[in-house]
């Protein structure tokens, strides 16, 4: 049965079995006073008809005969009467007739023997409830007197009269006022009985609607019991929002706060346990070996974790960095600049904006600046405000990539560009037919050669790092005659060493082994050595190329007397866009990528670029690569790399 | 005769260009780099400057600002450059008065307009 199918008659029902119990309640009551009352009437009768009895007895020895007996009788009767409700008393012998009486008619009558012989009887009569419009019956009561009139002599001796006339004493009473007769009560009654019906009517009203509510209540709670956990929500009633309702779906909204909360709590106890156990733990330590800081900011954005990293960015320790408040928190370096954007992206409401900012270190050597990028990542926790992590990355590397690669497309735009300037400028003075000395044709002519091949190597130098880019360089390997590759490149730079009166030298051992590998790489990787050996020598200066085979394997060495590179700049110079930060190599245009290609083109053939120079003594570049028996194992070597 | 002073650290295109101005009737001086230029200029008197952008030890931006601020020249100046950004370029330059010339140049029609700035210049006196 549903909440809305309980039955109006429900409620009727227990007003009625309430009323019917009422009722048979006040009738008990009303039969047990009426039986109260008439046991007293006659109780109370019967002692009035006997004081009288025993009033009459005292009439000393008078007989029944006797007419001043009679008479007193007669005074006795009326006297009593005066004081007792009675419609009359008599005095009656044993033969039934009256010898005294209130009533004169009755005098010397014989009277029939109408009263009930025992007191029951009498008490039915008496309770037997007036028919309405009827006159309620008198009550006839009568004691047994025998008035034995004794002799003088027996009247001395206190024996029991013998002989004497037996009487009786009988009465005639008017119905008592007591129970329910009149109008009157019947009203009162009647009264009552709708004041207590109103009553109980507004009680049920009241009643009725809480019933119908618990009833759904109750309904709810039994068709949902056994997902209770998993759908507190589903308890809750839609419809018919009373007092009851509305006080059960609060209930329930609160029950489900709690749970929430609770689980919130167990939650943040949870995240509590595993950060104090990572603080020192496992977790710790794998965070601590993260290259980026890493911070976690709790609520009331308190520093809650910071791991190596960002301890070390702070200059901080771990101990005195966990419980600290972020307007209270001091660092130096990089540390202060996160904190000033921690409190700049923190919100009026205590909480941050998510924010990516670019930082740069102020550096004291005053060489490149490190650059972090700080992201701040807010938590989307309900409950809690304040809660983010921090990620701090240093992007130095990337920015300075950048920078280099817009430096590469300049400068190689710029290097594009000059010899294919050379090239036009001189194609035309050539086919203008202009310009007829012999001299400036032959110069035409070299110049267009000279630049050709320049704008070449560089297009090649680019593919390279294209191809190195996309992991795409695709090595064909051959067996090289190492004393051919080594002349073609001194024999291709041999223009660029004449314009600046460089010797170049090319010093082999008697037996050069052919090598196995990319031919036209590595003329590249040659040439760009012996470029960059030509452009960093000063004029009159010498280079000189040779090589060396060892055990294992061959060294090809370019030596110059150029200007040098700081060790400091040694790793750099292999890097992909990246140049030495002397001023002397700053004036010479370049694109940074010839030395990065040709370590990487050796690096493919497994071997190494070597180099040995310190600023102002010249640089020797030495090329390690394997000895290889065979092509097929060259082969092999390359795919693996 | 109109004298042109080249700075370029190309020596073939330094080469070429002399080539073709003094074949048109103009004498040139030739300078490696910006500041050989300053050098040339404390003792001569040119009517017109070519000069590259990119060159060691001074670029042309510099040489541009040092003449025009420092020197107080106002010959016709033409900035030859291999960069891309030429709009942005100009308008940084704008308060110079020079003329960008993109490279790679064809030397017959870089002499036309040579002789159109000269004219140019020298009817405006």
């Amino acid at each position: 049965m549903t909440a809305e199918e309980v039955p109006r008659w429900f409620g009727l029902s227990i007003v009625l079995i309430y009323l019917v119990g009422l009722g048979s309640v006040a009738q008990f009551g009303i039969v047990q006073a009426r039986r109260e009352g008439a046991s007293q009437f006659q109780r109370g009768s019967r002692y009035t008809v006997k004081v009288l009895g025993e009033r009459l007895s005292a009439l000393n020895g008078a007989g029944t005969a006797d007419p001043a007996v009679a008479g007193a009788y007669q005074r006795a009767l009326h006297e009593f009467a005066a004081n007792v409700p009675v419609r009359w008393l008599r005095v009656v012998d044993d033969e039934r007739r009256v010898l005294a009486s209130t009533d004169p008619s009755q005098i010397n009558t014989i009277v029939g023997d109408d009263i009930p012989r025992d007191s029951k009887q009498a008490i039915r009569e008496v309770m037997s409830l007036p028919v309405p419009g009827q006159k309620a019956p008198d009550v006839l009561v009568r004691v047994r007197l025998t008035l034995e009139v004794p002799t003088p002599q027996e009247s001395v001796d206190d024996q029991p009269p013998r002989g004497g006339a037996v009487l009786h004493l009988e009465a005639r009473l008017p119905p008592e006022p007591f129970g329910v007769s009149g109008p009157a009560d019947q009203a009162r009654m009647l009264a009552i009985v709708l004041v207590v019906l109103g009553a109980l009517f507004v009680v049920y009203r009241c009643l009725r609607e809480q019933l119908r509510s618990m009833s759904r209540i109750a309904d709810r709670l039994q068709s949902h019991r056994d997902r209770l956990q998993e759908d507190l929500g589903s308890l809750r009633i839609g419809d018919s929002l009373d007092g009851v309702t509305t006080a059960w779906n609060d209930l329930i909204d609160l029950t489900e706060g709690l749970s929430e909360s609770v689980q919130h709590s167990e939650a943040d106890e949870e995240l509590s346990r595993v950060l104090q156990c990572s603080w020192g733990g496992a977790l710790a330590e794998a965070l601590s070996a993260v290259p980026d800081g890493l911070i976690y900011i709790a609520d009331e954005i308190r520093f809650e974790y910071m791991n190596s990293a960002a301890c070390r960015l702070f200059g901080w320790n771990v101990q005195d960095a966990k419980g600290m408040i972020l307007p209270e928190a001091r660092a130096s370096g990089i540390g202060a600049k996160v904190l000033d954007v921690l409190r700049g992206a923190l919100q009026t409401d205590g909480s941050f904006e998510v924010r990516t900012d670019v930082l740069e270190a102020d550096d004291k050597t005053g060489c490149d600046h490190s650059t972090y990028r700080v992201r701040i990542l807010p938590l989307q926790r309900d409950h809690h405000t304040g809660e983010c992590v921090v990620v701090i990355r240093d992007v130095s590397q990337q920015v300075r990539a950048e920078r280099s690669r817009e430096e590469f497309i300049t400068h190689v735009t710029h290097e594009l560009r000059t010899p294919l300037t050379n090239i036009r400028a001189y194609a035309e003075t050539l086919s203008s037919g202009m310009f007829e000395d012999p001299n400036v044709i032959t110069e035409c002519y070299n110049v267009i050669t000279k630049e050709t091949r320049r704008l070449s190597r560089l297009v090649e130098d680019v593919l390279s790092v294209s191809q190195l880019e996309v992991g795409t360089i695709d090595l064909q390997i051959a067996d090289i005659d190492l004393k051919t590759l080594l002349s073609e490149g001194v024999r291709d730079v041999r223009g660029l060493a004449d314009d600046k009166n460089i010797d170049v030298q090319l010093v082999l051992p008697s037996k050069v082994e052919p090598i196995a590998g990319d031919r036209d790489k590595l003329a590249v990787v040659i040439n760009n050595l012996l470029g960059n050996a030509i452009k960093y020598t000063p004029p009159d200066g010498n280079v000189v190329v040779g090589c060396r085979f060892t055990g294992q394997d061959v060294a090809i060495s370019i030596k110059d007397n150029g200007i040098g590179i700081d060790p400091a700049d040694h790793g750099r110079v292999f890097e992909k866009f990246q140049r030495s930060s002397d001023p002397d190599v700053q004036n010479e245009t370049g694109s940074g990528i010839g030395l990065y290609t040709a370590r990487e083109i050796v690096r493919h053939h497994r071997g190494e670029i070597e180099l040995i120079s310190e600023k102002g003594q010249g640089s020797t570049f030495l090329v390690r690569l394997p000895r290889q028996e065979t092509r097929a194992a060259a082969l092999s070597t390359a795919k693996e790399a | 005769m109109p004298t042109i002073l080249i700075a370029e650290d190309e020596a073939h295109i330094l080469r070429v260009l002399a080539i073709w101005l003094n074949r048109h009737g103009y004498d040139v001086l030739e300078a490696p780099n910006g500041a050989a230029a300053l050098e040339l200029l404390d003792h001569k008197t040119v009517d017109m400057i070519i000069s590259d952008m990119n060159m060691p030890v001074m670029d042309g931006l510099e040489l541009v600002k040092t003449i025009r601020e420092e020197r107080g020249i106002n010959v016709p100046f033409l900035l030859l450059t291999a960069r891309c950004d030429h709009d942005q370029l100009a308008k940084r330059m704008e308060a110079y008065h020079i003329h960008l010339y993109p490279k790679p140049f064809v030397p017959s029609r870089l002499v036309a307009d040579i002789d159109s700035l000269l004219s140019e210049a020298k009817a405006w006196g």
